[in-house]
């Protein structure tokens, strides 16, 4: 009975997605189909933040830096500045690996601190990987960034500059990294990370191992950091330090939260408002900063009222509502018995 | 970002630009300093890592500026009315941000909604002042050149703001100090900070103790600010200076707040010399630094153990 319920709201979910992803292209200018592209990009970074944050309960500035590592590799591995071309698919997969890789070695380190010491590497972390995006010339192009990155190309197909294309592609991919975090939240992993966020010191009792599920978390969020990266890059066709630094990494937190940290719709939700909005108000002028302030103004709000975002509002209100049906059926039990009694 | 903006004339290292770069590391580190005792007496407090101390820091900057050269008010009259505004910016800040969320079931909430407060001190500035970056005069001025009044000290020229900036600082840390060693107000919020429950049936008002904590801490920021704003041109960025706040924090040993002073002095020398000897890549130094902190000392230079309370 339950399990038929979560299928129906699942099913419906993902019939909803479906629609909107064959109807928003049709409404759609190139120009906007970039930016809806960019926020799936985003979006995939977050679901990287969303399993460190809101599974972990681990505040990671992270995201971005592995963002900018795949993307550079990626650029490197595609624009021939080593006398050669990567297939951009290999490329991408390529990149995502390192990045793996990279975040497994760093997390090792790193997750031996706790709680805000994590966060303070974190945030070194971004301090220096932007210093040698901006400055080192062979591998990162200084602050010209990396231009000349071959076209997408898969099956055959060439992207070009055809973002419907890439629409098509970057929803298929977003579609296996929810999934992919969907189930990451329903297996053994996903438990141990909520325990661990909700008391690490109940989670060591019960025989988790806490660094361990740490690391692994925080090389999922370092591939998937690599992937939307090297995506970007890809479709972009253009790398450039300025994508990277602290204030952006701050941004991307904001957008995992505001949508719903515990979601994988709320976090999809949350990179789209954050990174459409702005671009579908451009030509309303002076709108911008507002609601650059609005998004600031909007997180504070949230944290009061919602910490778990959109989402977790919606799952707050079922209950609520689920609560009080509850109860009222237990009442009219409770009157029917007493009405018997009599 | 950072000591950038004061050029070095320097290609050999010869006295001169080792004392004016000790002058420029110790000035920076002050108001680093200044930064790094608010964040460390919010987390002893109230257990809060502030991400918006680099924008008070910020906002303080573009308040003098505005009552400065917008306003044009005397600095006898500025001054005060300066820092009647910061303690107000903070009151507001901690009614808005951390009054409603004192309690909540998300620890990581109210630290996500200072990162929500840096955003909307960024855009607020941006929306009242413009995203330009501004001059701004300095308190000490040449009249003949108009310019920033020199020191001479044998061939070396030192900038007034400089010394201005390590003294004033250096005040406001002998204050605090004794505020919480001689004090009763003092021992209050010391008591407060320790153990709210027992400071609370010791009959201690912890709402004006947190109250009062929010107050120094963000006016420490502001006044920052104000002091580094004529070395620098005053913009949005300037709120990233907090990131070597936090590293002199770490480098000093969380919770203690000498150590984070002097943790904070170092990040500041240690950026102006790896300025001279690491061009471009100074960041890449300071924070590489802090890096090996993190992994071989967390507990930093003078933490005698690992305290997390953020």
């Amino acid at each position: 009975m339950i399990k038929n319920k979560i299928k129906l709201s699942t099913l419906l979910t993902l019939a909803i997605c479906l629609l909107i992803v064959l109807i928003l292209p049709t409404k759609m200018s190139s120009y906007t189909m970039r930016v809806v592209n960019n926020a799936l990009i985003f979006g995939i970074v977050s679901y990287g933040l969303s399993i460190m944050l809101g599974m972990g309960g681990q505040i990671s500035f992270a995201g971005l830096t592995f963002m900018g590592g795949g993307a550079f590799a990626a650029a490197n591995l595609c624009s021939g500045r080593w006398g050669f071309w990567l297939d951009p698919v290999l490329a991408i997969f390529v990149s995502a690996v390192l990045m793996a890789i990279l975040a497994l070695v760093i997390g090792m380190i790193i997750l031996k601190l706790n709680g805000s010491f994590f966060t303070f590497a974190t945030i070194a972390l971004v301090q220096v990987t932007y210093t040698f995006f901006v400055n080192y010339k062979p591998l990162f192009g200084g602050a010209g960034g990396i231009t000349n990155i071959a076209q997408m190309k898969i099956f055959g197909i060439e992207f070009g500059n055809n973002y419907f294309t890439w629409f098509y592609f970057l929803a298929i991919v977003v579609a296996i990294v929810a999934f992919f975090v969907e189930r990451v939240r329903q297996t053994e992993l996903g438990r141990s990370l909520a325990f661990i966020r909700d008391n690490d010191t109940a989670a060591l009792t019960f025989g988790i191992n806490v660094y361990r599920t740490k690391v692994i978390a925080f090389t999922i969020s370092g591939f998937l950091g690599g992937l939307g990266g090297a995506l970007y890059a890809l479709q972009m066709r253009f790398v450039g330090a300025d994508m990277f630094t602290y204030e952006r990494s701050t941004l991307f937190i904001i957008m995992t939260m505001v949508g719903g940290v515990n979601s994988s719709i709320g976090v999809l939700v949350g990179s789209l408002i954050i990174t459409v909005l702005p671009e579908l108000l451009r030509n309303v002028p002076g709108i911008d900063r507002y609601l650059q302030l609005s998004y600031g103004l909007l997180v504070i709000v949230m944290m009061v009222f919602m910490p778990m975002g959109i989402a977790g509002m919606f799952n707050a209100l079922k209950k609520n509502i689920k609560i009080k049906v509850a109860s009222r059926k237990t009442s009219k039990n409770l009157n029917e018995v007493k009405e018997a009694s009599k | 970002m950072g000591i950038n903006a004061v050029e070095f004339e320097v290609n050999e290292v010869t006295f001169n630009t080792i004392l004016s770069m000790l002058v420029n590391g110790t000035a920076f580190g002050m108001v680093y300093a200044l930064m790094a005792m608010g964040i460390i007496l919010l987390v002893r407090a109230i257990g809060v890592l502030n991400f918006a101390q680099g924008d008070f820091f910020m906002l303080g900057a573009y308040i003098a500026l505005g009552y400065l050269v917008d306003l044009e008010l005397p600095l006898p009259i500025m001054i005060p009315v300066a820092l009647l505004t910061y303690a107000l910016i903070a009151l507001i800040f901690m009614i808005c941000v951390y009054w409603p969320l004192r309690e909540a079931s998300y620890p990581a909430a109210i630290v996500i909604a200072t990162i929500g407060t840096s955003y909307v001190i960024k855009e607020l500035v941006q929306i009242i002042w413009g995203s330009l970056p501004r001059p701004m005069p300095p308190l000490l001025s040449n009249p003949e050149t108009g310019g920033a009044k020199l020191l001479t000290i044998g061939t070396a020229k030192l900038s007034w703001q400089m010394i201005i900036t390590m003294l004033v600082g250096a005040a406001a840390i002998i204050l605090v100090f004794i505020l919480f060693e001689k004090l009763y107000a003092g021992r209050m919020m010391e008591a407060a900070a320790q153990d709210k429950y027992v400071a609370e049936l010791l009959g201690i008002p912890t709402i004006i103790t947190v109250a009062a904590t929010y107050i120094i801490s963000i006016t420490l920021a502001s006044i920052g600010g104000f002091l580094m704003a004529p070395m620098l041109t005053v913009n949005v960025t300037l709120g990233t200076l907090q990131l070597r706040a936090f590293a002199g924090v770490v480098i000093g040993g969380m919770g203690n707040i000498k150590g984070a002073i002097i943790g904070a002095l170092f990040i500041g020398l240690l950026e102006s010399f790896s300025s001279v000897w690491f061009g471009a890549y100074k960041d890449a130094v300071v924070f590489s630094v802090l890096l090996l902190f993190l992994v071989f000392r967390p507990q930093g230079l003078f933490g005698t153990k690992i305290k997390d309370k953020a």
